[in-house]
């Protein structure tokens, strides 16, 4: 039963993470590899306000939330100059740079060697430390970031960010800002991704910077992907999709590094049928719904 | 500054240019970013480890049959997806993806196959170091700076005088004049694909030679050399000269004057720096990719 639990959360904290960028990359047409890296930022914001100084639960989530935003706020100023494959590459880069920062700034990160101790989540006096606890208030946040980002794909700025993924030279003419567009869209995805870190942190109490790679990053893209690019449900199927996989496969009889590799095999093995798939480009698809 | 940083600074920047000259060689003529680059980068020196070290054949003779299976592994993959997603008129975003899946099973394929930990292709105590005014070098490191130049210079000469190279060079120019002018497109892009893959190889067989290998070693080894090709600016073999030295350099002074765990997050923040000020890299070749 707890086994079933930990597989739930997990499954939500994906959702989370892949519904974060669904904004980015399925409505605004940025492909963003750098997604993992603001997860990490959540999560040792918050391992390090509540470790070092103690704060408490509602406290570091704003905070982190914050620091996400300004991080990604200053970043996609300077990497929405480019689009495209640039735009990955750039990504990419950002990616890494985080995940040194993590790794190596020994005196505040404490490196390799991650932050263990994290007190689990404490909100007026009531300890979510069992695992069906932590999954309500999991389930709860899921269910308030799949209503926020359906808000704003269904409010004018999500039309906005729709017409300009398809055509941006056109969007440009209708007079909508393009650029500042793209920039608030980045920011929200990174914002919303810190919030599954600081349950992450939390409900693993030890973290390290292994858990945010890149590898981490192709991942939550690949969920998108597969859940169709544009649609938070289709994310929410995929990542569970993904997250029982390599379980499965376990369940099966393979042994554990082998279902970790069949996993990354299989999904991308999805990732370039899914290509054929969408050969045409993804705004054909969302013209025929 | 002391003077192994120099050979360092050769050594590495050689690597870096082999790397990045591979890789433009496709990104030219296919015209995207191929990330399965860094899945044949690490596929040939775990095939020589295949012949060379389980098999126990002969050195050179094992080279040559990996990098003869590379050859024949990238055609069968560029034929099979990325001729198949162009002839459906796919646009570059596309192809990346894919590619990125390709890079992700070949690297999960090796990792189930060779395990994770890191393999040696040579003896584990180093031989053969030369000493030069206070710095050293070893023997394998001599040997990948000189044969990846005279790689670079061997397909320069060929892509520069050759007839072939000439059909190579009039696509990378200018596609739709090419095909007027009788060219077939597909095997030009073909050929050099498939040659770009082989250079790739035998990149990452020098790169084990020298430090090893683990199945995740590509990705990074790959976006050094694009980081080379961009700051170099992207079609012209100079620029990538510079663009690799310049890496290295910055990298190597990092490593020496602050840490060597910065090297990594050096050759991105140089990225960044270059498309802020100078998005066109130094050769300065327009791009539409870069600015809308």
């Amino acid at each position: 039963m707890e086994y079933l639990l930990h597989i739930a959360i997990m499954i939500l904290l994906y959702i989370m993470l892949s519904q974060s960028l669904v904004i980015v990359a399925g409505y605004s047409g940025m492909i963003s590899l750098a997604h993992a890296g603001f997860y990490g930022i959540g999560a040792y914001t918050t391992a390090l306000l509540s470790v070092k100084l103690g704060f408490p639960f509602l406290v570091n989530l704003p905070i982190a939330i914050i620091i996400s935003g300004l991080i990604a706020f200053i970043i996609s100023t300077i990497a929405l100059r480019t689009v495209d494959d640039y735009f990955i590459i750039i990504t990419l880069g950002i990616q890494v740079v985080i995940f040194s920062l993590m790794n190596n700034l020994m005196e505040v990160t404490n490196g390799p060697l991650g932050i263990p101790g994290i007190p689990a989540i404490k909100i007026f006096g009531f300890w979510f430390d069992s695992k069906i606890s932590f999954l309500l208030l999991a389930l709860a946040l899921a269910v308030l970031i799949y209503f926020i980002l359906r808000y704003i794909t269904k409010s004018p700025f999500g039309l906005v960010l729709k017409g300009l993924s398809e055509d941006e030279i056109f969007t440009k003419s209708l007079g909508k800002n393009v650029y500042a567009a793209k920039v608030i869209s980045f920011t929200i995805g990174a914002m919303l991704a810190a919030i599954p870190g600081v349950l992450y942190a939390h409900y693993v109490t030890y973290i390290d910077p292994t858990s945010f790679t890149v590898d981490e990053s192709i991942f939550i893209f690949a969920i998108v992907i597969i859940g169709g690019m544009r649609s938070l449900l289709g994310a929410a199927l995929a990542a569970a999709f993904l997250v029982i996989l390599p379980e499965a496969l376990r369940f099966v009889g393979m042994p554990n590094n082998i279902a970790a590799n069949m996993r990354q095999i299989i999904y991308g093995g999805i990732l370039v049928f899914m290509m054929f798939r969408y050969s045409k480009g993804f705004i054909v698809k969302s013209q025929d719904k | 500054m002391p003077f192994q940083i120099i050979i360092n600074i050769i050594v590495f920047a050689s690597i870096y240019l082999l790397i990045g000259y591979s890789f433009s060689l496709v990104y030219n003529t296919s015209k995207f970013f191929n990330l399965s680059h860094a899945g044949f980068l690490v596929l040939a020196p775990y095939l020589l480890y295949l012949f060379y070290k389980i098999l126990l054949i002969e050195l050179t003779l094992s080279i040559i049959i990996s990098v003869i299976l590379i050859l024949i592994i990238s055609h069968i993959v560029n034929n099979n997806v990325f001729v198949r997603l162009k002839a459906r008129s796919s646009n570059t975003l596309i192809l990346l993806i894919s590619s990125l899946g390709l890079y992700i099973i070949i690297e999960s394929l090796i990792s189930i196959f060779f395990g994770t930990e890191k393999k040696l292709l040579r003896s584990p105590e180093i031989k053969n170091i030369y000493e030069i005014s206070n710095g050293f070098i070893t023997l394998i490191n001599i040997f990948s700076v000189v044969s990846s130049i005279l790689l670079l210079t061997i397909s320069s000469i060929i892509i520069g005088f050759s007839r072939f190279g000439l059909k190579i060079k009039s696509v990378i120019n200018n596609e739709s004049l090419a095909k007027i002018y009788g060219i077939n497109i597909k095997k030009i892009s073909n050929i050099s694909f498939v040659i770009g893959s082989g250079l790739v190889g035998l990149s990452g067989i020098l790169v084990a030679f020298d430090t090893g290998m683990t199945p995740t070693m590509g990705f990074n080894l790959l976006l050094y050399g694009v980081v080379a090709m961009i700051i170099g600016g992207v079609g012209s073999t100079w620029g990538l000269v510079g663009g690799a030295i310049l890496l290295a350099t910055a990298q190597h002074l990092t490593a020496y004057y602050i840490d060597s765990k910065w090297m990594d997050a050096i050759a991105y923040i140089i990225l960044i720096l270059f498309l802020i000020w100078k998005p066109l890299g130094f050769s300065g070749k327009r791009l539409k990719k870069i600015e809308i």
